[in-house]
């Protein structure tokens, strides 16, 4: 095998030039999705001044013996983008998946587990590995993949230029894949570790092959199952013909299955005892597998299968039927089959040897019979000696001469051929042809036909660590013009040693633990409490964090909503990015925004930060807001002495107490704005429709909330956005929410919605609400000058002196309001101003 | 070998059993030995000097039973006060939780007692809860008795051990107890489980995985 495998390596080396050195190589290699069978690759890991590159070789024969039997299918870069897997075959343990990545595209093979397949996916890894570090220069691959294959060369240069979805895949890769292949990673893991919790202990197997010729039993087999000195382990009996009668042929049905088990429970050795593992049968064809019974409790997932192959290619006068186990840690498999007869129908007896192969469906896993470790075939395969008439084989065997008459046997020929039981081992033949007999006698065939003897009953194996013992033919069993066939098996079954193989699972978890542990994403905060300075009203200030991944995975980093919150952060702070990928070794700043627009004591909040598949951090947002006249309650404002940030903690309880008396009838901050706009906005076009600058708002704040004498610190139009920024931001909209509805309804008639202000606002409300519509009426006189009509106004300050308390909640609602406010902007007013006592 | 999956299978054919994903959560007063005892266990290491958690530590262990193995996602939750309120971010839908509290300092006993309470109203009520008095390696300095935590314990249902994160007493035991008692019903089996969405938060799709198994 090593040296197959060098030659191989040698003929793939002669493929490239001299910089360019095959590593490592993987053989019979097939791509999943094609048809498996005829198509061979071979993968070859190669090396050009440190880059690697993964070839897969489509190749002429399995084991290709000349350059020209190779062709390059594929070259893949190994790099950054390069990645590979393994994936179990769903009831396969004999192979499994190996799979490449790169980029978007993506290849599967399926390969034998074994020495050769770990040592290779391991030097793919390692040669990964060695490549994240280096510079590479993959120019030296152009040669074979533009040669080859002009498709996809195409597709990868498209395909690289699609960058953005590599750290995903990366992702995937470090925790999502491994997580969910975690269970077949630990078959995968177990399995290759066999060796180090298993132990070969020797079974004797034996395997009897009988063509009884319909014959009822009626003597003992004794001298056929019980030959050997010491009791077999297990006994796999296989009888072709058992009966030949119509009704079993198209009933498959017979009374015979029962006589012949007796007959075979009778004849066993009788220094052990025997239990029946299966018993199957298709029409004549019946195989029975006992075991010794001190072994019975290590036997399980037992299945069997037939298959006819006969008449119509389906019918079960030829065809096999087989057994399968697993011993201890090793799967068996018995066929016991009849195959197509006569001399010249040799290539139909192969046809029904793949038939059965292809068709036997065991339905556990492994299904099928070539999967398993150890496979016995045995049965009347039914081929002849070839070439040799009657009186020349009798002669040949008179004088014993076994090598020519071997050499004649058309199963030996086919199998040299390659055409049947291609890897299946049979042991020598010393025996005479087991057919054909005189019944009752040792005569070969003295009836007209006298048909030439033939070896038309035999057991082959396949499989490791099988020794045959004994193949010999029982010549004192005559009922049949076949003799019975056995042949003795010494074969390695491997047993679990419970303790080592418990250590051993357990340390595969312990690793797996370890790495599941050391990829998950892993970051560091610089700060993990962010203080903000004093938080005024709409005056934006901004703190940075910066996370860093100090994983060894890229980092999906998330701002996650806390139970019972329906975001991740309060209304008062904006974070950019809340989520983001960081790969291993880079940084993320984060910014805080904080925005205060409504009256808080202080900012306060623990945001989480949730690594995807990790951890989560908590980082602390605080600091202390400062009191502004704009957030207020209107009614606070009216009994406050002195402005906002002036005012003592006692004025300030005086001012909020609802008990006080009220000095003002409107908030004095509002007389101030209004006042100004009064002496100097009036004749200003478009007052409301300009955008002051922010340094000038918060001036005019600060004037209002530190009270000043001095003049107000902004432009008309400043103190006019000023203006509706008050009334947008208070504690309480100047039309209390409850009535906004009423007020919708009653807004088609001027003398309902008077009743509404009167009846159902206080009285500091209705007062700022006729002070803004009196101002307003103001505006109206002077419209030629500042451009504003009666429903202009309307419905600017309708939206504000009804708003919602989640702005613009009710969108459809604003016409309604503004028909509201427009009552109040073209009617005489003066009659209104009186509370209705 | 027949049906394998979902379970990892030893080869003779006996089931190795399944693999049954539980979340366990940590809780306590700050600086009892949370995340000590998390390292202890899962990394075999002890610091003297562990920093203090700011957030909920994540970490997984597997822990093999007789017939079955159980592997934990192990969430270490920050003990200061001030994050008391996401606490059950972390234990609703957990199915086993280890109280923490140090030998040598009473108010952590009393602030234990709580988070008990806590989860026995919050939690889910088949949570398996177990109770952890760190610090043994400090015996001398005691000044919660073993009897009273005991009594408290048997009353209240909790497993209970003395454990000491520095001298590894107690600790494997601990988890591998909570492993022993927690049912490994069929839904526990789940295969691939809560892998990704750990986190019980309304309206995350894990929940419903990793909830299952106290269902």
């Amino acid at each position: 095998m090593l040296v197959v495998y060098q030659d191989v390596v040698n003929i793939v080396q002669s493929k490239f030039s001299s910089t360019e050195v095959v590593k490592c190589i993987h053989l019979n290699v097939s791509p999943v999705n094609e048809s498996w069978n005829e198509v061979h690759r071979i993968l070859a890991l190669v090396e050009c001044n440190s880059s690697y590159a993964l070839f897969v070789f489509i190749t002429k024969k399995p084991k290709p013996s000349s350059i020209s039997d190779l062709s390059v299918e594929t070259a893949i870069p190994i790099d950054s983008n390069f990645s590979c897997d393994t994936e179990p075959i769903d009831n396969c343990q004999s192979h499994i998946i190996f799979i490449v990545s790169f980029r978007n595209r993506k290849l599967q093979f399926k390969i034998e587990i074994g020495v050769e397949s770990s040592n290779f996916a391991s030097e793919v890894i390692w040669s990964k590995e060695v490549s994240s570090s280096n510079k590479l220069d993959f120019n030296w691959l152009g040669k074979y993949t533009c040669a080859t294959l002009d498709q996809n060369s195409k597709k990868m240069s498209e395909m690289s230029d699609q960058c953005s979805d590599i750290p995903v895949l990366r992702h995937q890769l470090a925790h999502g894949q491994a997580a969910s292949n975690r269970e077949s990673i630990l078959r995968y893991q177990l399995k290759l570790k066999e060796p180090e919790y298993t132990q070969h202990q020797e079974f004797s197997i034996f395997v009897g092959t009988w063509n009884v010729n319909g014959q009822p039993p009626s003597v003992s087999l004794r001298p056929w199952l019980s030959c050997d000195e010491e009791p077999p382990d297990v006994y796999a009996i296989g009888f072709q013909e058992i009966d030949l009668s119509k009704e079993a042929f198209l009933f498959n049905d017979t009374p015979r299955e029962a006589e012949w088990l007796k007959y075979v429970m009778d004849g066993v050795h009788f220094k052990a005892k025997y239990k029946s593992v299966a018993v199957t049968r298709l029409v004549g064809m019946q195989l029975v597998v006992l075991v010794n019974s001190k072994h019975y409790q290590f036997v399980k997932n037992v299945s069997v299968d037939t298959v006819g192959t006969g008449l119509l290619g389906k019918m079960g006068n030829k065809g096999g039927v087989a057994v399968r186990l697993e011993l201890h840690n090793t799967s068996l498999c018995f066929v016991n089959c009849h195959l197509a007869a006569h001399v010249e129908e040799f290539e139909r007896r192969n046809q029904d040897y793949k038939d059965i192969n292809a068709r036997i469906n065991f339905r556990k896993q492994p299904p099928s019979i070539k999967d398993h470790e150890h496979v016995y075939w045995l049965g009347d395969l039914n081929y002849r000696i070839t070439d040799l008439n009657t009186n020349q084989v009798k002669t040949l065997l008179a004088r014993s001469e076994m090598i020519t008459l071997l050499k004649a046997d058309q199963l030996n020929q086919q199998k040299e051929r390659g055409s049947v039981l291609l890897d299946y081992t049979e042991g020598d033949i010393t025996f005479q042809p087991t057919y054909k007999y005189d019944l009752n006698s040792d005569h070969f065939d003295t009836s007209e036909k006298a048909r030439p003897p033939a070896w038309t009953d035999r057991i082959l194996w396949r499989g490791d660590g099988i020794y045959q013992l004994a193949y010999r033919s029982h010549m004192d069993i005559r009922i049949s013009d076949h003799k019975p066939v056995s042949a003795l098996f010494r074969s390695e079954i491997s047993v679990i040693d419970q303790s080592k193989f418990r250590r051993v699972h357990e340390d595969l978890l312990k690793k797996m633990d370890k790495l599941e542990n050391e990829f998950l994403p892993q970051v560091m905060v610089d700060q993990t409490e962010v203080t903000f300075d004093l938080v005024k009203f709409r005056e934006p200030q901004s703190r940075e964090i910066i996370i860093a991944n100090t994983g060894q995975v890229p980092a999906e980093f998330e701002f996650i909503k806390k139970l019972d919150e329906a975001t991740f952060c309060k209304d008062w702070l904006r974070i950019t990015p809340f989520c983001g990928t960081i790969d291993p070794g880079e940084k993320c700043d984060i910014k805080f925004e904080v925005n205060l627009e409504r009256e808080l004591d202080k900012v306060y909040d623990i945001l989480v930060l949730h690594l995807k598949g990790g951890k989560d951090m908590f980082i602390i947002v605080n600091g202390d807001c400062q009191k502004s006249c704009f957030t207020s309650s209107m009614a606070t404002l009216c009994r406050a002495q002195v402005p906002l940030l002036q005012m003592t903690e006692e004025q300030r309880k005086q001012a909020e107490n609802m008990e006080s008396r009220v000095l003002y009838s409107i908030p004095r901050e509002l007389w101030l704005l209004v006042d100004h706009l009064y002496r100097h906005g009036l004749k200003t076009r478009d007052l409301f429709e300009s955008c002051a600058l922010s340094d000038e708002l918060i001036r005019i704040r600060d004037w209002l909330d530190y009270g000043s004498l001095d003049p107000i610190p902004g432009s008309v139009q400043a103190t006019a956005e000023a203006f509706l920024l008050f009334l947008s931001f208070t504690k309480d909209p100047v039309v209390p929410f409850e009535i906004h509805d009423a007020c919708i309804a009653a807004a088609n008639n001027y003398q309902n919605c008077r009743l509404i202000i009167q009846q159902k606002m206080t009285d500091i409300h209705r007062n700022v609400f006729l002070y803004i519509c009196m101002f307003l009426q103001e505006m109206l006189r002077h419209s030629n000058d500042n451009g504003y009509d009666a429903k202009t106004l309307a419905s600017l300050f309708g939206d504000i002196l009804l708003r919602d308390p989640i702005r613009n909640s009710k969108p459809q609602a604003n016409r309604g309001k503004a028909n509201f406010v427009y009552n109040f902007l073209v009617n005489d007013l003066s009659s209104s101003l009186i509370p209705n006592k | 070998m027949a049906n394998r999956t979902g379970t990892a299978q030893r080869p003779n054919g006996s089931t190795q059993g399944k693999i049954c994903q539980f979340k366990l959560v940590l809780l306590g007063e700050s600086a009892v030995g949370k995340s000590s005892l998390v390292l202890r266990f899962v990394k075999g290491q002890f610091h003297e000097y562990q920093e203090s958690t700011i957030g909920a530590a994540f970490l997984t262990q597997t822990v093999c039973l007789d017939d079955t193995t159980v592997k934990f996602e192990i969430w270490d939750t920050a003990g200061q006060e001030r994050y008391h309120s996401l606490a059950p971010m972390y234990y609703r839908g957990a199915q086993a939780a280890i109280v923490v509290y140090d030998i040598t300092n009473q108010d952590t006993f009393g602030r234990a007692k709580t988070w008990v309470k806590e989860l026995q109203r919050q939690a889910s009520p088949t949570i398996v809860i177990a109770l952890a008095g760190n610090k043994q390696d400090l015996a001398n300095k005691r000044m919660v008795e073993f009897e009273e935590a005991q009594t408290y314990a048997d009353e209240n249902g909790l497993l209970f051990m003395e454990t000491s994160a520095k001298t590894a007493m107690n600790v494997n035991d601990i988890f591998l107890a909570i492993a022993k008692k927690l049912p490994k019903n069929e839904q526990a089996t789940a295969q691939g489980g809560s892998g990704q969405g750990r986190r019980l938060a309304e309206g995350d799709t894990g929940a419903k995985a990793a909830g299952n198994c106290c269902k």
